[in-house]
């Protein structure tokens, strides 16, 4: 009788339910982002394309993107890279690869918001770890390698390291603008790359042994040259996966962001999701909002279509 | 320097840097542990190692309020005969800071769940993870099934849909979705935390891959025996199921357990539906120096369950945090 029918009715709350939760929004924040609704006005005002050309305009938006994008362009390669050599080197070991496969993996689970929390402590400026480690190292033999004084032409006193000892003092981090993305990056990297390293250790066990002998056997001697010609082609589509995924998530950076700068010190640390966040929900300018929600999904599909792309010419890169 | 001497010299210097990268890695959990473990002078100075000395520590507030006033000492006078007020204030501050004296780790530990109801944001947390996982199951379970063992017109284009929506992030989309449940009168509600994800297309998708391997002569089997198409998916399809859904579980629960961005949204004030990661904001933004410890205490308690299983657990673990890695 009706199994044509109940192939409706098995289907039909989660159709329900993908219009009204994921489908219906977008068309309502697209639309949203041409007035200047907020909640509580009953009436809003069609105001074309003025929030998107706030948005293009303003320093504010300027500095939003220029944050988010930093952001993404520092995480991605720099996790993705960990990751990877991480895979690699673990991948080489004779004993304990579970013990640093654990370790690495603790971020992924524990939840970002309380890490960052602690990681906040860690870089405090006068109880902070970090900053203490960084001054017990002056003035001792670590200060001679780590100026790096010893290398010929470089002027140890004016290196990173030999200014702040010299200075006495080490950065406030989170509190300064020159530093306080870097930081969030340094979280972001911290928290991400496990993740890319356990997807990294899978694509290596699928490359065949016989392929790695035969390409030894046909002159790649050194273990350079059979990473270049069968380990990072054969992990081409892995790559094309981590790239797209970490760069989806770390364009959704909020917890760090919101918990530790607020998106300052001036606006240096304003990423995406923190500014729908302040704009529609703590200041209810919904139009703005939902501008950058927009412009959000614009970036979230184009990452979405490259990777598509790669994945059907099957690239393999060299 | 011959082959084996090579090769172990290369092994020392690969474990050299893994050790390296697992100290940072390590640190903050270090850090996190070590300070609910410590008095606050002990956190301030950075002195006390890992477990910190455990010396009896003075609760400030616990003292500051029972500080004796003059009616106290009125009444104490007859304990103390003799003495000067003074000195009766100074016996009965020395008594109260006797009384006031605990050791450090239980200091932090409590006040955790006194300073703020720390319990009820860990039931928030189950309610809420536990609520997602179980009604993305009901709605994707039957979909995936319908979608792989189903003819009825259409099925591709619902199939279009699925592949369509694991475009769109719910992060994405948050603003939308606060103004309707906002329209609707559900922020602050258990309701607000929960709708937004009973819809996981990645679920519906994984499902929809895995039922795909199993042989239609099951169901045709099923079907024979007389069972209806409802009792199949839940009494032949969900037993097959239980590995890639044990996987499934782990996912959802571990990304919900561990969510701000939504449970901040759409959880303004109302202290009584914040989850674990809400209440911990919370209890940073009222924290003064001398609470350090106690938020110490707090965020151990909020990541150490899903660490736990996760050490329990962890090749599970590992498959379900990477089912995206299916897709």
């Amino acid at each position: 009788m009706g199994r044509r029918l109940t192939g409706y009715w098995f289907t039909a709350p989660a159709v329900a339910l993908m219009v009204l939760i994921l489908i219906a929004p977008v068309i309502v924040a697209g639309f949203l982002s041409l007035t200047d609704y907020s909640l509580g006005n009953e009436s809003a005002n069609w105001v074309g394309f003025k929030n998107y050309d706030k948005i293009i305009n303003r320093s504010t938006y300027q500095k939003m993107f220029s944050a988010s994008i930093i952001y993404v362009l520092v995480v991605v390669p720099a996790s993705v890279a960990l990751g990877l050599g991480a895979a690699l080197l673990i991948n080489s070991l004779k004993f304990a690869q579970d013990f640093y496969k654990t370790i690495f993996f603790l971020p992924v689970m524990a939840a970002l918001l309380a890490m960052a929390i602690v990681w906040e402590f860690a870089l405090h400026h006068s109880i902070g770890i970090v900053n203490e480690f960084f001054e017990s190292g002056c003035g001792t033999i670590a200060e001679t390698i780590f100026s790096f004084g010893w290398i010929p032409f470089v002027d140890g006193a004016e290196t990173w390291y030999g200014r702040h000892c010299a200075a006495g003092e080490f950065p406030l981090w989170l509190r300064d603008k020159g530093y306080a993305l870097g930081t969030i990056c340094f979280i972001g990297i911290w928290q991400a790359f496990g993740f890319n390293m356990v997807l990294y250790l899978a694509g290596l066990t699928g490359i065949p042994r016989e392929l790695l002998q035969a390409a030894e056997m046909d002159g790649a001697k050194s273990g350079w040259e059979r990473f270049r010609l069968v380990i990072w082609p054969m992990l081409g589509p892995t790559t094309v996966f981590v790239v797209t995924i970490t760069s989806i998530r770390s364009f959704q950076v909020f917890d760090t962001v919101e918990a530790l700068t607020q998106g300052g010190p001036s606006k240096s640390t304003y990423v995406m999701m923190y500014a729908i966040y302040e704009k529609a929900i703590k200041q209810n300018l919904m139009g703005i909002g939902a501008a950058i929600t927009i412009v959000f999904l614009a970036f979230v599909l184009i990452i979405t279509f490259i990777q598509r792309y790669l994945v059907e010419r099957r690239v393999h890169y060299s | 320097m011959n082959m084996s001497s090579y090769h172990y010299l290369g092994e020392t210097w690969k474990h050299a840097i893994l050790i390296v990268g697992s100290i940072v890695v390590i640190l903050p959990f270090y850090i996190m542990l070590s300070y609910s473990l410590k008095s606050p002078g002990e956190i301030e100075r950075n002195e006390g190692g890992f477990f910190g000395s455990q010396e009896m520590m003075i609760d400030e507030r616990c003292a500051k309020l029972r500080e004796p006033d003059q009616a106290a000492i009125d009444s104490a006078r007859q304990r103390f005969t003799g003495l000067s007020d003074s000195e009766i204030y100074k016996a009965l501050k020395a008594e109260i800071d006797t009384e006031c004296s605990v050791r450090p780790i239980i200091f932090n530990y409590t006040k955790a769940f006194s300073e703020a109801p720390l319990l009820r944001y860990l039931m928030n947390g189950v309610i809420v993870t536990v609520s997602i996982f179980v009604v993305q199951v009901i709605v994707a379970l039957p979909c995936a099934y319908a979608l792989s063992k189903l003819r009825f017109r259409g099925r591709e284009f619902v199939f279009g849909m699925v592949l369509f929506c694991l475009l769109i992030p719910v992060h994405a989309i948050a603003l939308p979705l606060y103004i309707m449940l906002a329209k609707l009168g559900l922020t602050n509600t258990y309701a607000a935390l929960v709708i937004p994800w009973t819809i996981s297309v990645f679920g519906i998708f994984l499902m929809r891959q895995f039922f795909m391997t199993v042989p239609d002569d099951l169901i045709d089997a099923a079907r024979m025996d007389g069972l209806g198409e409802f009792s199949i998916v839940w009494n032949v399809m969900l037993p097959t199921a239980i590995p890639a859904l044990l996987a499934f579980a782990i996912f959802s629960v571990v990304a919900h357990w561990n969510d701000y961005f939504w449970p901040r949204i759409v959880v303004t004030g109302n202290r009584d539906l914040f989850t674990p990661p809400l209440g911990l904001r919370e209890f940073k933004g009222d924290a003064d120096g001398s609470f350090f410890g106690p938020m110490m205490a707090t965020a151990t308690i909020i990541v150490t369950p899903l660490i736990v299983a996760f050490l329990l657990a962890q090749r599970k673990f590992i498959e379900g945090i990477t089912l995206t890695g299916m897709k």
